[in-house]
């Protein structure tokens, strides 16, 4: 290869012409055949014309029937010149009905090609980077390499910008948030020559650092919170995206990066970070349409995560193979598959099912959830001791094998005297009046009375603590019917879920529920009148079941007058014969009533064993059990310790329950065979391919003998050192983060249609730099920001705007438009908003009404978008929910990609909606209050100081003195204007939900609140300067 | 709804004072040329470096100039456009074409016989429909007529359109591939069934450009339905790989109609008209300091945005819109979110200049009681879409805008589910369907293709979604082969990367 030397006449009047420097065939000769030439001409076997290819020299210079394309040297015998220069149409190339047609330059381009000797190249970026030498002239290698071109192109680097303009340039760059005002003072105060290193260092320790680089990772991961396809339902993923966070902030080298993303679950015992960012291969998106074909989304998985791998980490537009071999990259589709090959036996169902939890998942517990748990599990392992200690202590006497056996007792719990039990109010219409003696009182101070009209009654509900229902139970009541106006019917309801538990006496008037059954039992004649008399019913009659809740109760008539009163339950407990409290009795239960006090384990070992048949020391271990959890006696002795436990128990289980999960990648047991798919047609399978990687590239070690290739090998290989990509791509990517363009412009094309890098020594020492230095990004972001070329002042001037408009040759600093994640955030930052919390699930902030709802599947979980509160609405973008079919406005407006696929670099549009949204949206305006209430409360009471204080809060510089009149003078007409509008004013300040500061005046802060919407919008403010 | 009180704006900067040199956008834009004419003197005086190195491909298909200084690209159109605007009717769900416009007058005699094989030809169907024992024949329960003097067929359901059938071209043999809603959806709109693709009303506000200086290029409606069955995509109107500034600009019926076009609550156009005026001062400075070209852009966009807040409003009231012209649209011409009312908008959108109008109607997705859901779903549409055809034509607007009606597959002859004469389903079929073309550049009163008795296969002249979109460039000037933009090294196009052609027999 000839070297990348790039002859950048600039000035008008040299030429290589002139100079006769010679074409070369990467820089000069590929772009051409490839545009013109290669879709017949080229790699692509099924397409070739003429059996003819000019993309390597053997197709080009080798005879056929006695012509060669190409005779390096002889233009006259070289057909493919006279080809090109042909008066016959029909002869000419390009074809005319190609629609493609050779410029007097290309042609002439060619012929100096031709004459020179027609020498080949293979592509730059598929040979492995070389050490270039430093050129000496300046210290810093980035700088050297930039300058060498400048000084050829007659061009200067640009002074150093000033301080002000440098500290916020480098706090968006490394945290994606400006400067304070401390900061800022801080920097201006540093007057060591290493002040710019230190404030790197200081920056890149923050966890800031690691939430602003992790955006430009997760637009690369296709990183979303929902599927993406048809429903677009909710996806549990955000433990990828704070991995992500977090991998940054440990400054986890990039190699190690790889691995884990790409085969974390494959690595020997992988840690849970590793299965975590293993989640990269599932951030595609999914489908779980009704109908859809599962062979077809198995092949379009396994497609995505193909072309995205190859995409990220070697700069290559490998779709273009899953239909045919690339016309332009030497990548056959045979080769393709054989990569596809690696992602294809994924153990993800072809469809995601629409669930939170498409398999495979794990579950990620949060920091400090695995100690709480831990201790926990302690714990209740000493209260289970103590529980046995207790259990032991119980000297237990079966009342069954007593000599006397205990009488049998009845016991009443109360329920309504008087007054209703706990957390009981009344319900229905009717009040429940109260009569006190000389009237009829049973027990107490009072009776209710209700005096019907037809069907009419008292009614409670929501009781709390519930009446528990017991084997055996009698619910009763006490009435007294009126003499004179008896009712015809009288009726007690119980609730327990619903109102069908029924009792009545007398006539069968009244017609809710079944008569003859639970639901309108008949439990006899009316009682006698004027006397009180006490109604019980068996809770069996009104198929009340032992442990269901009663928590209502109503009293009804069909007409007449009645009085009622002590109302509640009866249960009779005969010591020697309940299963509570003897043990024989329990024992001669039937095997399902014993089951219910039995865990499962027990239930199982002891099924279909009659009692005779246990030995000593399985009665032994059951009556154990039975004495610590059945035996009523033991209450008082076990209640609190059991108390205790529960308690533990409970808090175990709200951890588990809301630990979070996320996807991950995981391979089935038995591989799928894959196949070259024709024209990438899912149901056209072709040639069998195996695991394998281009032959263009560098080999995959041998074969393991016990084992196929995997995905480990795969990253494996990409980061061992040999490959010509990875580092190249992944440092092509950092720099365009902070210089706006990369050193290559296409960051996802370094194939042949991709563009040349502009400075190929410096891309190349950089990126051995970076592999060697352990593929350390935080010190290749140290090696580029501590470079003159990225600390130079970004002014242009006309001339140099003409000469090189996109910054490429780099005699100026950068200058660009904040992301839309940056925009928002330093609006919620400057006004003091922001709340810095870490990670979690997706927050829903400020959102315009009808985003999601009008795109939203009726049945979709993410159709009406919930909007969060306090400080949800303040977190850092990255935390926003992102929903793929309908991203958030803030976003989306500002170039933020949907994430429906991968995403090297984002455009940097400049529109009316973008203007729109940042002066009315609410988020920023309420952002511009907020802000204004610090200029009011933090600058002090002089209007000039506040106008100075705010200004540089926003730029970090001091405004001048034509700024800040400009300012004044409009500051003066919103004064003005809201001191006669003051209901303007209080609408304008009471805008978002964060609350004015009532100690302020309502039209000083509305007039400064419009003045700080305008600083806001500055487009010094709006951009990285 | 502040900026209802104010009046339309003065123009910030005479015509006049266009032409000199103080205008700074113009400058710029002289820039731009001249640095497209020294990429062109570059290559012959020994650029070739320096045309890779500026990127001769990027500056060609990104022209740095935005916002109201939103130009044609150099090259377009390719030949005289006979429609300068586009309407696109998309009624998303895929309607039912055998109970609209393809008769089959012969399958009475079938009800409730087994789809032939002959006819099947074991064509991969849904997975919702695989799994049935029967694919019996559910004829059309609805009435079908010839109508106007082109004797176009259409049923009863769409009662106002038969009056506008020698206004239109049917198109009863398109076909697709993808065979469920988001894949299908995704490529009627985009000409890809994977996202990440420019809609087609991306493409025309990138190869177009704009001509209102008030409106956005591209604006998109997604009006109420009773039944929202089917989802929509924001991909359906975004700008793919091409920069987002090509996005579709939804016109909204709650919320503000534009995103943010409302000031904040207590703010008046005087008071935004203020911070305005200091903000293009200041940011006058910033360009001073700086030299950034993107300064005066963003200059000239606030300018845009506040002509919005004017312009928006302006186009919302139907105030000025006769009795007539509301009483034709139907009931609902002037109730917000409806499918009348944005038909009605389309044409006043139409008006302004706005280049691409696109309506997404949902709720056509009838794989059972189809006779009773697409009655509903015509209600809706029938009668403001012949509407807005009369009403265009009346206007003298159809000659140059192009209206498009259609879904994003058809439904199957057989029958999803349960089959009486009355009622039916139809599961998805992406083989065949209807699609009517209306206005700037094609015929009128014309039918065009043919399919076999069971409206299952094509068997005259079939149109793929590629060739209707090519068809739609060729409206609107643009040859669907030379309309390219370089992403992931291949030259995109809307049509893909198979050769395909406008279907010449259809155009006027």
């Amino acid at each position: 290869m000839i070297g990348f030397r790039m002859v950048l006449s600039l000035s008008l009047g040299a030429s290589w012409l002139v100079s006769a420097a010679p074409v070369t065939f990467n820089r000069d000769i590929r772009p051409i055949l490839a545009k013109n030439c290669f879709s017949c001409h080229g790699q692509d076997e099924k397409k070739r014309k003429a059996k003819l290819r000019l993309d390597l020299p053997e197709g080009a210079l080798t005879p056929v029937k006695g012509a060669a394309a190409i005779v390096p040297g002889n233009l006259d015998q070289s057909e493919m010149w006279i080809r090109i220069i042909t008066d016959d149409p029909d002869e000419l190339m390009p074809p005319v009905d190609s629609r493609k047609s050779l410029s007097a330059e290309e042609k002439e381009t060619l012929k100096l090609w031709i004459e020179q000797g027609a020498k080949y190249e293979k592509h730059w970026a598929f040979i492995k980077p070389k050490k270039h030498r430093v050129p000496k002239v300046a210290a810093n290698p980035i700088d050297a390499f930039l300058q060498q071109r400048l000084t050829k192109e007659g061009l200067k680097p640009a002074p150093v910008a000033n301080p002000e303009t440098l500290v916020r340039r480098i706090h968006l760059d490394l945290t994606g948030l400006p400067p304070s005002l401390k900061e800022v003072d801080e920097f201006l105060r540093d007057k060591s020559s290493n002040a710019v290193e230190k404030l790197i260092n200081q920056l890149m320790k923050r966890q800031t650092y690691g939430e602003h680089m992790a955006r430009y990772w997760l637009d690369l991961a296709r990183y979303a919170d929902t599927h993406g396809l048809h429903l677009d339902n909710e996806r549990s993923m955000w433990p990828y995206r704070d991995w992500v966070i977090r991998a940054f902030n440990q400054n986890l080298p990039f190699d190690e990066f790889t691995r884990w993303q790409l085969a974390g679950d494959l690595i020997p015992k992988p840690t849970m970070d590793q299965k975590i960012a293993s989640g990269f291969n599932r951030c595609n998106v999914s489908t779980g349409e009704g109908g859809s074909i599962t062979a077809e989304w198995i092949y379009r998985n396994a497609v995505d995560r193909t072309s995205t791998a190859v995409e990220v980490w070697m700069g290559l537009t490998a779709g273009c193979a899953v239909c045919h071999d690339h016309k332009f990259d030497p990548l056959s589709a045979r080769e393709y598959y054989s990569m596809y090959s690696f992602f294809h036996s994924a153990a993800d169902p072809a469809l995601d099912g629409n669930k939170i939890d498409t398999p495979p998942v794990i579950k990620v517990p949060q920091p400090g959830d695995e100690e709480r748990l831990a201790e926990l599990t302690t714990k209740i392992k000493k209260v289970d001791q103590r529980l046995v200690q207790a259990v032991a202590k119980i000297e237990y006497t079966d009342p069954a094998e007593l000599k006397n056996p205990p009488k049998p007792t009845t016991k009443e719990k109360v329920w309504i005297e008087d007054g209703f039990p706990a957390k009981a109010t009344r319900q229905g219409n009717k009040e429940w009046k109260t009569v006190s003696k000389p009237e009829p009182v049973l027990s107490g101070s009072k009776a209710f009375v209700l005096e019907a009209n037809g069907l009419e009654q008292l009614v409670i509900g929501g009781a709390n603590p519930p009446l528990v229902v017991k084997k055996g139970m009698k619910l009763f009541a006490h009435v007294y019917l009126d003499t004179l106006n008896p009712p015809k019917q009288i009726m007690l309801q119980f609730y327990s879920g619903n109102w069908e538990q029924r009792a009545y006496w007398g006539e069968n008037k009244i017609t809710w529920g079944k008569e003859g059954t639970a639901s309108r039992r008949r439990i006899g004649e009316l009682p006698e009148t004027g006397k009180w008399v006490r109604l019980e019913v068996d809770v069996a009659q009104v198929g009340l079941k032992p442990g269901a809740n009663i928590n209502g109760w109503a009293y009804t008539h069909f007409d007449g007058k009645a009085y009622w009163d002590k109302s509640g339950a009866e249960v009779t407990t005969d010591p020697a014969k309940d299963p509570a409290l003897s043990w024989k009795s329990w024992k001669a239960q039937k095997e399902t009533d014993r089951n219910k006090d039995l865990t499962d384990a027990l239930r199982k070992r002891f099924k279909s064993k009659d009692p005779v048949k246990w030995s000593e020391t399985e009665e032994e271990e059951l009556r154990q059990h039975w004495l610590s959890n059945t035996y009523a006696g033991a209450k008082e002795a076990l209640g609190p310790i059991k108390a205790e436990k529960t308690k533990l128990i409970a808090e175990q289980e709200t951890i588990r329950k809301n630990t979070a999960v996320t996807f991950i990648m995981a391979d089935l047991p038995k591989p799928r065979q894959s196949h070259v798919m024709i024209r990438g047609q899912y149901n056209l399978p072709g040639e069998k391919v195996n695991r394998n990687v281009p032959a263009f590239l560098p080999p995959l070690p041998t074969k393991p003998k016990n084992r196929d290739y995997n995905r480990l090998d795969f990253a494996n290989w990409l980061v061992d050192g040999q490959h010509p990509l990875t580092a190249r791509v992944a440092v092509n990517r950092i720099w365009q983060q902070f210089f706006g363009v990369g050193l290559v412009k296409t960051s996802a094309d370094f194939g042949t249609q991709g563009e040349l890098p502009s400075h190929p020594e410096l891309l190349d020492w950089l990126a051995l730099q970076f592999a060697e230095d352990g593929w350390d990004i935080q010190q290749l972001i140290s090696r580029i920001m501590t470079s003159h070329a990225y600390q130079q002042s970004s002014t242009v001037n006309r001339s140099l705007l003409e000469i090189d408009p996109e910054n490429r040759l780099l005699a100026r600093g950068p200058r660009h438009r904040l992301d839309a994640e940056i925009l928002r955030d330093q609006a919620l930052y400057l006004s003091g908003l922001m709340v810095n919390k870490v990670g979690g699930r997706g927050v829903m902030p400020y959102q315009p009404p009808n985003i999601w709802e009008p795109v939203g599947f009726a049945s979709s979980n993410t159709r009406n978008y919930k909007q969060g509160k306090g400080e949800d609405l303040y977190r850092r973008s990255i935390y926003t929910f992102l929903k793929r079919t309908a991203p958030a406005p803030f976003m989306a407006s500002f170039d933020a990609p949907n994430r429906e696929q991968s995403c090297s670099v984002r455009g940097r549009t400049n529109t009316p909606m973008q203007a729109l949204q940042l002066m009315n949206d609410i988020q920023h305006v309420e952002a511009a209050r907020n802000l204004a209430q610090r200029i009011i409360e933090e600058s002090g009471k002089k209007e000039n100081e506040r106008i100075k204080w705010a200004w540089r809060v926003v730029t970090s510089r001091w405004p001048t003195k034509e700024e800040a009149q400009i300012l004044q003078t409009t500051l003066n007409k919103y004064y003005a204007r809201f001191k006669q509008d003051q209901e303007s004013a209080k609408k304008l300040i009471d805008f978002g939900e964060s609350k004015p500061d009532p100690n302020l005046r309502t039209e000083e802060l509305a007039a400064w609140t419009l003045i700080a919407n305008l600083l806001l919008n500055l487009d010094e403010v709006v951009n990285k300067n | 709804m502040d900026f209802n009180s104010q009046p339309a704006p003065e123009p910030r900067r005479s015509g006049k004072q266009e032409l000199t040199n103080m205008n700074p956008a113009l400058e710029y834009h002289q820039l731009q040329n001249r640095r497209q004419f020294f990429r062109g003197a570059g290559l012959k005086v020994g650029g070739i470096a320096l045309a890779q190195l500026l990127s001769q491909r990027a500056l060609a298909a990104e022209p740095a100039v935005t916002g109201n200084i939103h130009p044609a690209l150099p090259d377009l159109p390719h030949f005289a456009p006979k429609a300068k605007n586009l309407i696109y009717l998309h009624m998303n769900g895929a309607p039912a074409q055998l109970d609209l416009f393809d008769y089959k007058p012969g399958l009475t005699k079938y009800f409730d016989q087994e789809l032939p094989d002959s006819i099947r030809n074991g064509q991969r169907i849904t997975t919702m429909t695989s799994g049935q024992k029967r694919f019996p024949v559910a004829p059309s329960k609805f009435a079908f007529e010839r109508c106007g003097k082109s004797g176009i067929e259409m049923s009863e359901l769409v009662p106002h359109m038969k009056g506008i059938a020698d206004n239109i071209t049917m198109i009863r043999s398109v076909f697709t591939e993808a065979i469920n809603h988001d894949p299908a959806c995704t490529f009627a709109m985009t000409g890809s069934e994977v996202p990440g693709k420019p809609s087609l009303g991306s493409w025309l506000s990138y190869g177009l450009g704009s001509e209102s200086q008030n409106l956005p290029a591209f604006v998109v409606f997604t009006p109420t339905v009773k039944n929202p069955s089917q989802a929509l995509f924001t991909r359906m109107w975004t700008s793919g790989f091409l920069p987002s500034k090509y996005d579709g600009v939804k016109l909204r019926s709650a919320g503000d109609p534009v995103l943010y076009v409302k000031n904040p609550p207590g703010v008046k156009p005087t008071d935004r008209r203020n911070m305005l005026d200091a903000l293009g001062k200041l940011n006058q400075k910033t360009f001073e300091r700086f030299g950034d070209p993107e300064t005066q852009t963003r200059i000239a966009q606030y300018e845009m945005a506040f002509r919005m807040q004017t312009s928006v409003p302006e186009l919302t009231d139907l105030g000025k819109e006769t009795k007539t012209t509301l009483e034709m649209y139907g009931p609902n011409a002037q109730k917000p979110g409806t499918y009348a009312n944005s038909a009605l908008l389309a044409r006043r959108l139409v008006e302004r200049g706005v280049r691409t109008v696109q309506i997404l109607h949902r709720g056509w997705d009838q794989h059972g009681s189809l006779p009773k859901q697409i009655k509903e779903q015509c209600t809706d549409v029938d009668q403001p879409t012949a509407a807005l055809i009369k009403d265009l034509k009346q206007r003298g607007m159809l000659d140059d805008t192009l209206v498009v009606f259609g879904g994003e597959f058809g439904r199957t002859v057989y029958c999803q589910g349960k089959l009486t004469r009355e009622n039916y389903g139809r599961d998805h079929h992406p083989r065949n369907f209807c699609m009517w073309l209306a206005g700037g550049g094609i015929k009128t009163g014309m039918t065009y293709g043919e399919t076999d008795d069971f409206s299952y296969n094509i068997t005259r002249d079939p149109v793929h979604l590629n060739e209707l979109n090519a068809t739609i460039l060729r409206c609107m000037g643009i040859d669907n082969h030379r309309f390219t933009f370089p992403f992931q090294g291949l030259d995109q196009r809307l049509t893909g990367v198979e050769e395909v052609n406008p279907i010449e027999a259809i155009l006027a």
